[in-house]
């Protein structure tokens, strides 16, 4: 089991100062927390346009009224829904550090921002020779919308865009925290926001991934994954610069399969070198961590994938595992960062996550596969995993410190 | 950083391609005649390497510049032990990314295109054909001229997250896909080039004589200098 203390102080560090969200169980961190504590999900089905088809998809949409609440604060970016979710997102996170925040000046803080797509519904408006404002359009860039959330955030250090697949949450993640041990930045906003759009509902309905009953990670029946979206935002901050108790991320990694661009290897082994990576960097061995909180999309070849790297690292002690897709869908972009949100609130607040949506575990899945939440009696070391096109594998460790 | 050095350097645009041996050389005359007719494929693919061709030739325009970057800098990756293909990193950095596809998917969307609608596909691509299982990022900056991807290769050399790190900028967008929609130009530019660097220690080369450290500034150079082709003279603007 984790320890609070053992690897504080050579462990590479950034610490979380603040958390935002915003996804299908509405705006904040409480909705979360209570879809954890409950083991619910936020999936629900609805017409949706396909091609030139129309039919109903269960996944992890935005709730109307929150979107309809952003676009009357904020009418220049009405139609720029990837910026006003970011921007949703990252407000609560600077809420949540004011504290610190206020001490670093602007010059001192960067963004980092996550996306696949970023305001891609735009381009499809285009396609289709529908309006679309300017500010949409240029929010069809990533980079631009990058520049543009480090403005509205008044972050005059570093900006940069990670889009790396599904992987893309978690390496900005490590951007941000790199963007902090090199000494260029004090703290650093790390954002990840995507949106179901036509674009990406074609794309993963061609490639026949979409679960048409929803997703269930882990399942022995499960047959594809849900999309959702929204945006999530940490901000992390110099570990000195924060009194403990505090969480922080003390080790990172990525690695790539080199196998397949759209399916995963079948044995695992990029991930769990991925893992065994981020283990060393954050110098810990794998039995010190408490739970994973693992990427379990519902395809059959991703989770039958991620338990063969969990077997691989841990051997036949795989620790408390679970996926949070059933909760708010498979966010793409943003899913590292609200999947990591998660792990945080897991953290501060003592309990294991479940896997909502799970019916009958794959006979192929370790005991310690969590079906339903549970208090946890010693929870200081979190693992969170993320895989995704291309062969990309990605492994963050997440470490709490005692008061 | 004096520790490290460039193994190998290239480039590939509409004036040419080389690496840090061979100088630029211009490409055959079609394509110099007419920059919209970027046609990456068979003749030009055949001047570079004779592996796979057919899976160079379902890629989409960013992912064939990567590979002939890739392919340019004449490093010997099919040699080197699956160790050491563990330990080497792969980063890209770019500011069109995938639009030009995304557009193109958008417009007909196919699976076999969707995978390609990700500025880090390149990424995977040449990490399926060099076998390479290292460290791997994907930038899309606003002013991306290479410096970010290069400073990060640097930092996992510095910290032993990977012993070499091959690191591209790359601009992919044809002039037809651009004047497809009525996208403002400076979101989709109508320019192409790759470029490729391998770092790595100076007791690691695949190659036999590594570039010195100091060439680093003048590749910095080159790579921000890229940026110029994002408006060629010359070159056609949106009728939008």
């Amino acid at each position: 089991m984790g320890s609070p203390v053992e690897t504080a102080v050579t462990a590479p560090a950034a610490a979380i100062a603040g958390c935002g969200a915003l996804c299908a169980n509405g705006p904040g961190l409480e909705p979360l927390l209570r879809a954890v504590a409950s083991n619910s999900t936020a999936l629900r089905p609805r017409e949706c346009l396909i091609g030139k088809t129309s039919r109903p998809i269960v996944a992890g949409f935005v709730p109307d009224e929150c979107v309809s609440q952003l676009q009357a604060a904020d009418p220049e970016h009405a139609d720029s829904r990837a910026f006003l979710f970011a921007v949703a997102a990252l407000n609560q996170a600077a809420h949540d550090a004011a504290a610190i925040l206020d001490s670093i000046p602007a010059a001192r803080r960067g963004l980092v921002l996550s996306t696949t797509k970023a305001n891609i519904e735009a381009l499809d408006k285009l396609v289709r020779r529908q309006s679309v404002s300017s500010v949409a359009q240029r929010h069809i860039q990533p980079a631009f919308l990058a520049a543009d959330l480090a403005r509205r955030l008044d972050c005059r250090g570093p900006a940069q865009c990670v889009s790396a697949a599904c992987i893309s949450g978690v390496s900005a993640l490590q951007q941000g925290a790199a963007l902090i041990r090199r000494g260029q930045a004090d703290a650093v906003f790390v954002a990840g926001v995507d949106l179901i759009s036509q674009f990406v509902l074609a794309g993963f309905d061609s490639l026949k991934s979409l679960d048409p009953d929803g997703c269930r990670p882990f399942d022995k029946a499960r047959a594809g994954l849900s999309l959702g979206e929204g945006a999530a935002a940490i901000v992390l901050v110099k570990r000195g610069l924060l009194s403990p108790p505090s969480i922080f991320l003390s080790g990172w990694s990525t690695s790539n399969d080199a196998n397949h661009l759209t399916g995963p290897s079948r044995d695992g082994s990029g991930l769990a070198l991925a893992i065994q990576r981020a283990l060393a960097k954050a110098q810990i061995a794998p039995d010190k961590i408490d739970y994973i909180n693992a990427h379990g999309t519902g395809t059959p070849y991703n989770d039958s994938m991620e338990l063969l790297a969990l077997r691989s690292v841990f051997g036949d002690r795989v620790p408390p595992f679970s996926s949070a897709k059933g909760i708010f869908g498979h966010t793409l972009g943003a899913a590292g960062i609200l999947e990591t949100v998660l792990c945080v609130l897991a953290l501060r607040n003592n309990v294991l996550p479940g896997t909502p949506r799970l019916r009958e575990p794959d006979p192929l899945a370790p005991d310690s596969l969590l079906r339903e939440p549970r208090a946890a009696t010693h929870l200081y070391c979190v693992l969170k995993i993320n895989c995704g096109f291309g062969g990309s594998n990605a492994a963050l460790v997440l470490q709490r410190t005692l008061p | 950083m004096n520790d490290f050095v460039i193994h190998a350097a290239s480039y590939l645009g509409p004036e040419g391609f080389g690496n840090d041996q061979t100088g630029l050389r211009a490409w055959p005359p079609p394509l110099q005649e007419n920059l919209s007719r970027i046609q990456l494929g068979g003749l030009h693919w055949s001047l570079l390497s004779e592996s796979d061709p057919s899976r160079f030739l379902r890629m989409d325009l960013m992912c064939r510049l990567g590979f002939m970057a890739a392919e340019l800098l004449g490093a010997n990756f099919d040699a080197m032990t699956p160790a050491r293909r563990e330990r080497l990193g792969v980063c890209v950095e770019s500011f069109t990314g995938s639009l030009d596809t995304d557009i193109r998917f958008a417009l007909a969307p196919r699976p076999t295109l969707f995978a390609y609608t990700l500025p880090s596909t390149v990424v995977g691509e040449l990490c399926i054909r060099f076998r390479l299982k290292g460290p791997m990022l994907s930038l899309v900056s606003p002013d991306a001229h290479g410096a970010n991807a290069l400073g990060e290769a640097v930092e996992w050399l510095r910290d032993d997250d990977a012993e070499m790190a091959l690191c591209l900028g790359i601009e992919a967008m044809n002039l037809s896909t651009a004047e497809s929609i009525p996208l403002p130009k400076n979101l989709s530019p109508r320019s192409w080039h790759g470029a490729a660097l391998l770092l790595g220690r100076s007791d690691n080369s695949p190659r036999e004589k590594p570039l010195p450290a100091g060439a680093l500034v003048d590749i910095c150079r080159t790579l921000s200098g890229a940026n110029q082709f994002l408006n060629p003279p010359g070159s056609k603007t949106s009728k939008r």
